[in-house]
């Protein structure tokens, strides 16, 4: 007998990938060989490699989490349901350090090889891990030739006003770091976006051979095996960046993160995270990153963001805003274009009329063979129930490692 | 007044004090000379010197008065000038403007809708100057909120785009001017508004009436395309109207080159849609060969929606670069081999590669481009099915041409010509007279009208005086031919103006 | 200037409560808000506005030079952040970047070079034209002419090609020559000097990486070239051969994999060289491996 299990409820095998949210997943026997009765118990569980993640299960959509679940499965190659997650605390550091399988009694009748792939602290990364980040974000810029030049293209002068200084400053952010995850998992499916956090020091980022360390003149270095060494963007090799700090202590005068939290409890308030810590994390250097024209032209750009991602994401966890459905969620009308809880987000919608920008750079929203949220147009409120706390189908496929489902 | 300096050795200062001469004297057509892109002394001059010289000399127009002929390059500033020096220096010139004109509106608007995120203080008080304090000098929104209040109920039509500009982001010191000009542009307009003119004077938007471009194409182009392929000139331009952009990746304005590619992808969708795609082909050219590498067009269109393939290419120069600048007179200079300045610019070729139609400054409309280069495509069809049509009457570039070979009473009035001298002797026909005579005058009609678009009267005044003498041919048979003689020549001078009318004219 | 600053509000809420009592109770916010701001900048600390007027206060601290530098930078990093964030920040942009042009040259060499490297990145032409005129006459030069040249940079249609060659021939120090050659990456006219430099194994690694980038905007089908000569030539210096492997591992053509003699190099350095070395050229193996 042999069964076939599909995570994500997809037979894709580059679906492989699982948070912190329960993944919907299937199993069903393809070949029932030497069996003779119309169901068959099987054992749902999951084998870890040394370090690898941690996947746990559950029947339905709700229930508690167990390592191991027993579903009885007809014979006849229908498909029974269940659910899989990674175990919060323990992440994959690899592609498919983590294998579910499909037991009867103690035969494994299917296996299937997965991947827990959590959003991290860049200084907690392995130095496998940060290379593959490294050799992704590099291949994506491809010298200057790459995709990421869209993604360049999409936080300049003209466009400010559909990322920043309004509510959906948080939202079009989340897009913006999901669509370059995306393309990064395109070249690389096990890379995540690491996040800088900024109220800690990091010294282990701002090396020759992670995010590079400045010179007195703030040109960055980077060791010889270090792909950003091939950097390049608007047609300009290297990036400009000089922290006004010293790179072992955390940059002064921002809120850390319980203040973050500590804003306020609805959306209107938080959102002024906008100006401290998010702002003031940028001008925290000199160089490309100050200016929110030329901000993304380091990379750094995206780590931070990957940040304030993960303080909205706590603050929406400690204060239950996920739904976007309620006001405290989100200031849903009476914002700019593309600010409104129903508005779509330049550039994904393509549209290029004013008070849209002239040109919509990358097209729309890279897919995910994972889930289906949020579409090709997402709009600000696709942003909100990232995880699913309201509805399944809303999952965007990202966790962050300390922000617990 | 010595002629005009074009040695770009001299200094800025140099020109800007040439420049306030011409001013001082009036003189219009040297200004509007110096404001084309492609002036000597804007060569090897970075972007932000080039920008301080069109800044002096559009505030010396206004200090002169902008004319209809200089209009166009206060109306381009507005519509996508993104530096706010030159945008500020052109809404001070078009309150120059003679009067208002409520066609004025959609382009001031639109400039402070741009200039949003640029509105930086500037000074008019000496060439090159900055502002080094704030509070001090004006600011293109500043400008453009006087302008506003000069155009007062011509701009009618915009006053509640106007109304929306208050708000946190606007300039606080400038709200008591935004008052001002929501009152005057509210206002009911005076009894006589003395000058005031009704929207259209003429086309500001568009298509400008450019004529047909016939120089030859130079065979010594040589192109690489996006995929590596060499191609000649008329390889690619041979056998099919082609719709023809200019733009280099390297530009930072994203109402120019940006813009222009997503149009020309839109353009592309738009010929998919009427069946024309494999008829008319498109092409975009880049002003910056050396540094615009196949691969690099190719992601710069790609990224831009454009479908790239044997019928849309996007081309480099690899020889006759300099040929190319000239068959196009493009409006572009540079600094090294790096733009420092261009028009949008684009073009509908005829399947001999020769321009029909020619769209730049202001920004042009994807369906008006199509509807161009279709109307290329159909004379093309209907020459080659009736067989008759030269190439001097190839594309219907302009008013008179279309008017001149597609008038069959006209036609008949030529070819009757000299019957129409004669008509004394044939007394038994006499209704052929009014006809004949009918047909005359409508041709000496269609040859005026076609002066609008060549500006050029030599044949006009021919057949006027050839109907007159006509018109006296009772004093002879030498009248009568003489007038006979004028008419046919007039008329033919008129129809192949096109052909000979120097590019250089174009603003 | 914060003198004047003062007297100026106070002749401003006078003349407002002779007005109307309800603009006096919002000149009166205006100056509580201030309160909080000038708080936080005189102890350098920088801080987001709150209240209409805090902006203006932040440029008003920005100029003061009688305040002490850090005071002031605290004051810039407020406005750079609301630059980010704050939706009114667009009604005092036209006066930030007048009071940026102001501090640019500011007795405080930090100062103008923070403000200068703000207004380069906007491509200012006043930044420029300074930049350039201390490229020319050192004595007037606002900042070391490595400063000058790598903020000169931002801006592609600047006129600084030639004097960034000329820097390149005599440069008045090895930064200045390297920020020379990255500003020349952009020249299509400057490939032969990379091609030099790359080939020059007298020169830096450093700078020969570089020529190495600007190649490959210039000149990409000369690159993989340079660089497997590099990789394959045992003579060339250790940081070369890494780059280079670097280079190929990353961007270099799947065709790489048929090429016999360049496989076995780095077959043996995978098995010999530092860890890093070794680690890069199993990278290597692993992508074109498929393709031997």
């Amino acid at each position: 007998m042999t069964v076939e299990i599909q995570i994500n409820n997809t037979p894709n095998p580059n679906s492989g990938f699982l948070t912190w949210s329960p993944a919907g997943c299937r199993v069903r026997v393809t070949n029932p060989s030497g069996v003779t009765t119309p169901t068959v118990s099987l054992k749902i569980s999951a084998t870890s490699a040394a370090g690898g993640g941690v996947v746990v299960f559950r029947a339905g959509a709700t229930g508690a989490f167990a390592a191991t679940l027993t579903l009885t499965v007809p014979t006849n190659g229908s498909s029974v349901s269940f659910f899989a997650a990674g175990k919060f605390g323990s992440p994959s550091s690899a592609n498919g350090d983590v294998t579910i399988e499909a037991r009867n009694g103690t035969t494994v009748v299917g296996s299937v090889p997965v991947m827990v792939r959590i959003r991290k602290n860049a200084i907690k990364l392995s130095t496998a891990e940060r290379d593959r980040f490294l050799n992704a974000l590099a291949q994506l810029n491809n010298q200057g030739m790459g995709r990421f030049q869209d993604f360049r293209d999409m936080h300049t002068e003209p466009a400010l006003s559909q990322a920043h200084r309004a509510p959906g400053f948080l939202p079009w952010h989340r897009s913006y770091l999901l669509d370059l995850e995306r393309e990064l998992q395109a070249i690389d499916s096990s890379v995540t976006l690491p996040y800088w956090r900024f109220d800690q020091a990091a010294d282990a980022l701002f090396t020759l051979d992670f995010f590079g360390k400045a010179d007195p003149i703030g040109t960055v270095q980077f060791s010889a095996a270090n792909p950003l060494r091939f950097w390049k963007t608007d047609g300009t090799p290297g990036i400009n960046r000089s922290p006004h700090f010293p790179t072992n202590t955390a940059p002064p005068g921002l809120r850390n993160e319980a203040q973050t939290l500590a804003i306020g409890t609805s959306f209107a308030a938080f959102r002024t995270m906008e100006g401290d810590p998010h702002g003031l994390a940028h001008t925290s250097f000199g160089g490309w990153i100050f200016d929110p024209a030329t901000a993304p032209k380091d990379p750094l750009f995206f780590l931070l963001h990957c940040n304030v991602d993960r303080l909205w994401a706590k603050w929406q966890k400690n204060n239950a805003r996920f739904n976007p459905a309620t006001a405290a969620s989100f200031v849903p009308n009476g914002n700019p274009p593309g600010h409104n809880l129903n508005d779509t987000m330049w550039p994904w919608n393509g549209i290029i009329t004013p008070p849209r920008p002239s040109f919509a750079p990358g097209g729309a929203m890279a897919t995910s063979p994972c889930v289906p949220a949020p579409g090709p147009k997402p709009r600000v409120s696709d942003c909100i129930d990232y995880r699913g706390a309201i509805s399944a189908a809303a999952i965007l496929g990202f966790d962050y490692d300390d922000v617990q489902f | 007044m010595p002629p005009v300096e074009t040695n770009r050795a001299l200094t800025e200062e140099e020109i800007a004090a040439q420049v306030d001469s011409l001013a001082a004297d009036l003189r219009h057509s040297e200004l509007a000379a110096m404001l084309r892109e492609d002036h000597p002394f804007y060569e090897q001059r970075s972007a932000a010197a080039v920008v301080r010289l069109r800044g002096w000399i559009l505030l010396a127009l206004a200090r002169a008065g902008i004319t209809d002929d200089t209009l166009h390059f206060v109306l381009e500033e507005l519509d996508n000038g993104l530096d706010p020096y030159l945008v500020a220096a052109a809404a001070r010139a078009l309150r120059s403007y003679p009067a208002a004109n409520s066609a004025f509106a959609p382009f001031v608007i639109r400039a402070l809708g741009n200039i949003r995120g640029h509105n930086e203080p500037v000074s008019f008080a000496a060439y090159g100057d900055y502002v080094l304090a704030p509070g001090t000098g004006t600011s293109p929104i500043g400008e453009l909120l006087e302008t506003l209040i000069w155009m007062a109920s011509a701009a009618r039509a915009v006053l509640a785009e106007v109304r929306a500009l208050r708000g946190p982001a606007f300039p606080g010191r400038l709200n008591g001017r935004l008052d001002s000009a929501i009152q005057a542009i509210a206002a009911d307009p005076p009894e006589s508004a003395p000058g005031m003119q009704e929207a259209a004077c003429c086309d500001l938007r568009g298509m400008l009436p450019w004529a047909q471009h016939s120089l030859h194409p130079d065979q010594k182009v040589i192109f690489e395309d996006d995929h590596g392929s060499r191609l000649g000139f008329e390889d690619v331009f041979r056998g099919h109207p082609t719709i023809v952009v200019f733009f280099y990746t390297r530009c930072d304005n994203p109402l120019k080159c940006t813009l222009s590619i997503s149009k020309l992808g839109r353009v592309q969708k738009l010929l998919q849609e009427r069946g024309l795609a494999d008829r008319i082909h498109t092409a975009a050219i880049t002003y910056d060969p050396a540094f615009d590498l196949p691969a690099r067009m190719r992601s710069y269109g790609e990224r831009r929606g454009l479908s790239l393939d044997t019928g849309n290419r996007m081309l480099r120069t690899v020889e006759g670069t300099a040929s190319l600048r000239r068959h196009f007179k493009l409006g572009v200079n540079f600094v090294e081999s790096v733009v420092n300045r261009h028009r949008i610019e684009a073009y509908v070729l005829d399947a001999k590669g020769r321009i029909a139609y020619s769209f730049g400054r202001l920004q042009w409309e994807e369906a008006d481009v199509v509807d161009r280069a279709v109307e290329v495509l159909d004379s093309a069809d209907a020459r080659g099915k009736s067989g008759s049509a030269g190439t001097a009457f190839g594309a219907m570039a302009s008013i008179g041409l279309a008017v001149f070979p597609k008038c069959p009473v006209c036609w008949a009035a030529y070819l009757s010509m000299l019957g129409v001298a004669g008509l004394q002797h044939i007394p038994y026909a006499p209704w052929i007279e009014p006809l004949l005579a009918a047909g005359a005058l409508v041709n000496l009609a269609s040859v005026w009208l076609r002066t609008r678009t060549t500006h050029r009267m030599t044949g006009a005044w021919m057949v006027t005086a050839g109907v007159a003498l006509i018109g006296l041919s009772r004093f002879g048979w030498v009248t009568s031919g003489l007038g006979v003689a004028a008419t046919l020549a007039g008329s033919l001078v008129s129809a192949l103006s096109t052909e000979s009318r120097p590019y250089s004219t174009v603003p | 200037m914060a003198k004047k600053r003062t007297s100026k509000t106070k002749s401003a809420v006078k003349s407002a409560v002779k007005k109307s009592a309800a603009v006096a109770k919002s000149a009166r916010s205006k100056s509580r808000a201030s309160a909080r701001i000038m708080a936080a900048l005189n102890a350098a600390q920088p801080v987001t506005p709150g209240k209409p007027g805090d902006l203006e206060h932040m440029i008003d601290v920005l100029r003061d030079k009688e305040k002490p530098i850090e005071v002031r930078f605290a004051a810039l990093q407020s406005l750079g952040a609301a630059a980010f964030s704050e939706p009114d920040f667009p009604s005092i942009q036209g006066d930030y970047t007048a009071a940026l042009r102001e501090v640019a040259t500011d007795a405080d060499s930090e100062m103008r070079r923070r403000a200068l490297g703000i207004l380069a990145r906007g491509k200012d032409g006043f930044a420029q034209k300074k930049l350039m005129d201390g490229l020319k006459n050192p004595d007037q030069a606002l900042l070391p002419p490595e400063k000058a040249l790598q903020l000169l940079g931002n801006d592609i249609h600047s006129d600084a090609y030639p004097i960034a060659r000329a820097m390149v021939k005599n440069a008045p120090n090895p930064t200045a020559r390297r920020e020379a050659l990255r500003l020349l990456a952009t020249d299509a006219a400057s490939a032969p000097t990379f091609e030099a430099i790359l080939q020059d194994k007298k020169e830096a690694p450093e700078i020969r990486q570089i020529s190495a980038a600007a190649l490959h905007s210039l000149k990409p089908e000369k690159l993989q070239e340079y660089a497997r000569d590099i990789l394959l030539d045992p003579s060339e210096h250790a940081d070369m051969h890494q780059t280079s492997l670097t280079a190929l591992t990353q961007f270099g053509d799947a065709e790489l994999g048929d090429d016999k003699k360049l496989m076995n190099r780095v077959n043996r350095m995978s098995a010999s060289g530092s860890a890093t070395v070794k680690s890069s050229a199993r990278q290597f193996l692993g992508k074109y491996k498929a393709k031997e």
